[in-house]
């Protein structure tokens, strides 16, 4: 006898030859006493209203890379100056359509990551597998409870929060379809949607990975590991990870371990994949050879005898270049097969054999365990062939490197197609007339690696061998650490920091995201991050912007996670992971409106979101953003309240959200207090905002870390390190602060005097010398219980009544 | 000393050989063409950038500005070493980010609140950050944009041709412009 049962609570007495299949069982919900929420699941439309909120605020800036469009076959259209193509679409519109598209291509690539995590294992562990991330941490998953409304227990519940994630990407794509929305703020919103979503897959990628792989579970003190060229140990075969996906390069790690042979082999790793690689392996069993603009330094200078390939961001033409140097790849994620033929049925020999050979230069095996045992038998294998005599100094002899500088003819076409614009013609001018290589050398330091220049080269110049070879020494013995990846944010820490970064008296939270799309050379990430640190504000990082971090070393010879601690805490840097662990930085905030504040998670999207737009002065920081998972996780941010401050790359996204301080009917609160609509102070002023110069960086992300709720005490803090930040970087006062400043005590102490009688001659404010007080002027008085809120009904939950008009 | 008329200019490349869109590309005008768009103008204000910081003789040429008369928004930083040399920008902390947003805007008054600014003179910029900005204004707005940096910004409405393999000349047009207004 069998029977399937639907869903719901069932007591079987005398269980007798019965077979039950059972959808799925609702849990008796005794210890989560929270009520739902007005958002559980939402769906496209269900926060279209806050959405609008923010977007009324912080108005949509497009910034066209293209005036015209091609996207369907009544084009090509000519939509400059605004003009409308023949579906009827403008060009703002058209953009804001091309950043939704960005956005759904960002949540997909963490999506399809976060699928085949929790399928894959769900098969390997069960989908009881318990969501266990250590004594520290009961709220498992913020976003999830957020957006959801579910507390997802074990790897299966995760299901359904990836089966609304989904769901709700495919209709976000579906509205980018020609012919559908006509206004540029339901694509924003739709972006914005889209972008949550691609929060809440972050997190079931991270979270499943972390309790199934044992990865570290929110310990501040994680080990460091080794990071850069120099830490590679060129006596051993050398294994190179490259991607985001580290389930196939993990039983690599395992298979080593179980042979005992782990110290035979040097592996290491690019990208993400690298991160969550040092995750696994914790003992320094891999390395990090640096970030995504490494792979053609790392394969061009022959170093690895296999490459083990995964998913996004890595080289288009990653075949072509191994090839070229003959180093065997093993292509795994069905998402780049690279044209490889699939072996995964042959056995294990038979793919070694063929890669040693060089019968292949490349297969695509998408079996994990299979990759664990090849990588190995192939980098033994390649290794034995050249008996660790590579030829890894990108140019066989000087004379090689010199017959190719003297090749050049200033033509300038490499110049002019550089992303940076990098004055390679002076390099080689330089070179060729001095014989001295520091201009060259010079451009190392910037140089993403990304092989335009050498395409565009009349002459056929190696340019990229040229400026490494240039810099060679110092290039390949770069060495560093990075922290390993911690994952969360404990609830304890939280508990401890809640309270001053509401408040004000902890000034911010900074973190640290994103690529390396730089505008400048890697050490000014460095100089940027660490006046925060000194500063005693909480710097959290992530991804390649960590690995960096994890290379750039002070004059002592520290990075900054050998000098600071890892604690999510002022004065320290904390490194997340990788892409998806970035989930816990917008985890942590949500945290912070639930922990210190009580406010209810559970379906509640909106109000949470509210809170830290209000409250929580966390801004995102990328200084080199370029992929499209960027785009997605900058606005997911912007939708939680988190402004993000890019680098001018960041400008190519197109859209940028940029309110308008001068305009005072933009800014406004409902005060739950006074029970009155209220106009406040313009912060934070933007999104979505870029910076030029790293001096504009640093002031800019100490400005929008002011919130409406700070405390005169918290407000007196922030405007004193924006101000002294201004002075220092920007030669004066910030033309904006009197905005910020609601009574005397929000005056940064030291100053105090001075200001207040800027105020006054400058401002037209009253002040009273006797009292040493501000009679008039501010936009609003400071009020201790100021309540604040933009959504209307957060504010009748809390006020009993309707808001007023 | 000013550029004769004898000087044979570079041609107007673009600074990014893909940065191509299908409607106008700027003007290459010489430099007493951008001193007469200049001294014709009712609100001309000087937009400086992060290469101020980089590049002594960009400063020295805001400064001939601003003697003019000519207000600046500093931006990138450049307004420390503007401040240093005893000018004062109308604005230092709003990147050119916001100051394009602002430009955007029909009903903002400028930072003095004297009323929207009609042409705008860019000097000192990462040429791709530029050329996004110079793009949004192109599309979005009336305004008159003239780039006066080495590299040739196409999406302006005029600009300087490209200058990049001739820092002299690009130094002598700069002085001409300055001494034309
Ligand atoms: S989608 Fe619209 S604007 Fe684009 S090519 Fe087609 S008709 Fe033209
Ligand atoms: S490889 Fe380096 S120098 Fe060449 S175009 Fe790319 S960034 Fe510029
Ligand atoms: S394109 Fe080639 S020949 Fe021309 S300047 Fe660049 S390196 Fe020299």
């Amino acid at each position: 006898m069998a029977f399937e049962l639907k869903e719901g609570l069932f007591v079987v007495d005398e269980l007798k030859n019965v077979s039950i299949k059972i959808g799925k069982v609702i849990e008796e919900e005794e210890e989560w006493t929270e009520p739902m929420g007005p958002t559980p699941k939402p769906d496209i439309l269900a926060l279209r209203k806050w959405d609008m909120k923010l977007l009324e605020r912080y108005e949509p800036f497009y910034a066209p890379v293209q005036d015209f469009c091609n996207l369907c076959t009544m084009g090509p259209c000519d939509l400059s100056m605004n003009k409308r193509g023949a579906c009827g679409i403008d060009l703002k519109t058209a953009k804001a359509r091309l950043v939704t598209i960005a956005c759904c291509i960002g949540a997909a690539s963490h999506g399809g990551h976060a699928r085949h995590m929790i399928d894959h294992l769900i098969k390997e562990f069960g989908e009881d597998f318990p969501i266990d991330l250590g004594g520290d941490v009961n709220i498992e998953a913020p976003i999830i409870r957020t957006v959801i409304g579910i507390r997802p227990k074990t790897l299966g519940d995760l299901r359904e929060a990836m089966e609304w994630a989904e769901r709700e990407l495919m209709r976000v794509l579906h509205a980018t379809h020609i012919g559908n929305e006509e206004s540029l703020l339901d694509y924003e919103s739709k972006a914005m949607h889209v972008s949550m979503v691609d929060h809440v897959v972050m997190e079931i990628a991270d979270i499943a990975q972390i309790v199934a792989y044992n990865m570290p579970k929110a310990e501040p003190d994680t080990p460091l590991v080794d990071t850069g060229f120099g830490v590679i140990d060129k006596n051993k075969p050398v294994i190179v990870v490259v991607g985001h996906n580290v389930l196939y390069s993990k039983p690599v790690l395992d298979y080593l371990e179980e042979m005992g042979r782990l110290e035979d082999f040097e592996i290491a790793g690019l990208c993400c994949t690298t991160h969550d690689m040092a995750r696994v392996g914790g003992k320094g069993s891999s390395k990090i050879f640096g970030p995504i603009s490494y792979q053609l330094r790392v394969i061009r200078s022959g170093l690895p005898d296999v490459m083990v390939s995964d998913e996004q961001c890595i080289r288009a033409d990653l075949l072509e270049a191994c090839k070229a140097m003959g180093i065997p790849l093993i292509a795994t994620s069905d998402a780049a097969v690279r044209g490889l033929p699939d072996v995964s049925e042959w056995p294990v020999e038979k793919i070694v054999d063929a890669l040693v050979s060089g019968k292949l230069p490349g297969v695509f095996l998408p079996d994990p365990e299979k990759v664990g045992q090849v990588a190995p038998l192939v980098a033994e294998g390649v290794f034995k062939k050249h008996g660790g005599e590579r030829k890894y100094r990108f140019f066989a002899t000087d004379e090689d490197l010199w017959n190719e500088i003297n090749k050049c003819t200033q033509c300038m076409n490499c110049v002019f197609t550089c992303p940076h614009n990098l004055r390679i013609d002076q390099g080689m001018e330089h070179a060729q007339k001095t014989k001295d290589l520091s201009k060259l050398a010079k451009l190392e330091e910037q140089c993403i690696a990304c092989m335009k220049c050498e395409q565009a080269c009349p002459k056929s110049i190696k340019i990229i061998n040229v400026i490494m070879a240039s810099n060679f020494e110092r290039l390949y013995n770069k060495t560093g650490k990075t922290r390993v990846g911690r994952g969360p944010v404990q609830d304890t820490e939280i508990r401890n920091v809640g309270q001053p970064i509401v408040m004000g008296q902890i000034p911010g939270v900074i973190a640290a995201v994103g690529c390396i799309n730089f505008p400048d050379e890697m050490k000014s990430l460095r100089e940027i991050i660490e006046e925060f640190i000194k500063r005693r504000y909480i710097v959290v990082t992530s991804g390649c912007h960590a690995m960096d971090l994890g290379m750039i070393k002070d004059e002592d010879g520290q990075t900054v996670f050998e000098k600071y601690p890892g604690n999510f805490d002022a004065g320290c840097i904390t490194n997340m992971g990788s892409c998806v662990a970035n989930s816990h930085i917008a985890g942590a905030a949500i945290k912070i409106a639930n922990i210190f504040a009580m406010r209810p998670l559970r379906g509640n999207y909106a109000e949470i979101a509210d809170y830290v737009l209000n409250r929580v002065g966390a801004v995102g920081f990328s200084w080199g953003p370029y992929s499209h998972k960027a785009a997605a996780i900058a606005t997911g941010f912007n939708r939680l309240g988190v402004p993000v401050v890019v680098g001018p790359h960041g400008t190519k996204y197109r859209r940028a959200y940029i309110g308008k301080y001068y305009k005072p009917e933009k800014w406004w609160v409902y005060d739950i207090k006074t029970r009155k609509k209220m106009n406040i102070e313009p912060a934070p002023d933007s999104l979505l905002i870029a910076v030029e110069t790293k001096e504009e960086a640093i002031v800019q992300l100490a400005r929008l870390c002011i919130r409406p709720n700070d405390t005169s005490l918290g407000r007196q803090i922030k405007l004193t390190h924006y101000l002294e930040l201004s002075q220092k970087y920007l030669g004066t006062l910030p033309d904006d602060w009197p905005i910020y400043v609601r009574s005397e005590a929000d005056l940064p102490l030291r100053m105090k005097e001075e200001l207040m009688h800027i105020l006054e001659s400058e401002h037209g404010w009253k002040i009273d010398w006797d009292k040493k007080k501000i009679v008039e002027g501010p936009i609003r008085p400071f009020d201790a219980g100021f309540n604040p809120t933009l959504v209307e009904e957060v504010y009748e939950k809390y006020a009993g009544e309707k808001p007023p008009q | 000393m000013a550029v004769s008329k004898e000087d044979k200019y570079p041609i107007a490349r673009r600074y990014q050989i893909a940065d191509i869109q299908v409607s106008r590309e700027a003007t290459a005008v010489k430099p007493n063409v951008v001193a007469n768009l200049i001294k014709k103008a009712k609100r001309p204000v000087l937009v400086t950038g992060g290469k101020l910081l980089r590049e002594e003789k960009l400063v020295e040429v805001a400064e001939k500005f601003y003697s003019k008369g000519i207000p600046i928004i500093a931006t990138g930083g450049s307004s420390r070493v503007l401040i240093e040399k005893g000018i004062k920008p109308q604005s230092s902390v709003f990147t050119l980010h916001y100051v394009t947003q602002f430009m955007l805007d029909e009903d903002w008054k400028g930072f003095d609140g004297k009323g929207p600014y009609d042409v705008v003179i860019f000097l000192g910029f990462l040429p791709y950050y530029l050329s996004r900005m110079l793009s949004a204004l192109k599309h979005f707005s009336k305004m008159t944009t003239i780039s006066i940096d080495e590299f040739y910004q196409p999406h302006a409405k005029f600009s300087f041709t490209n200058l990049t393999a001739n820092k002299e000349l690009y130094y002598r047009m700069l002085d001409e412009v300055v001494n034309g207004i």
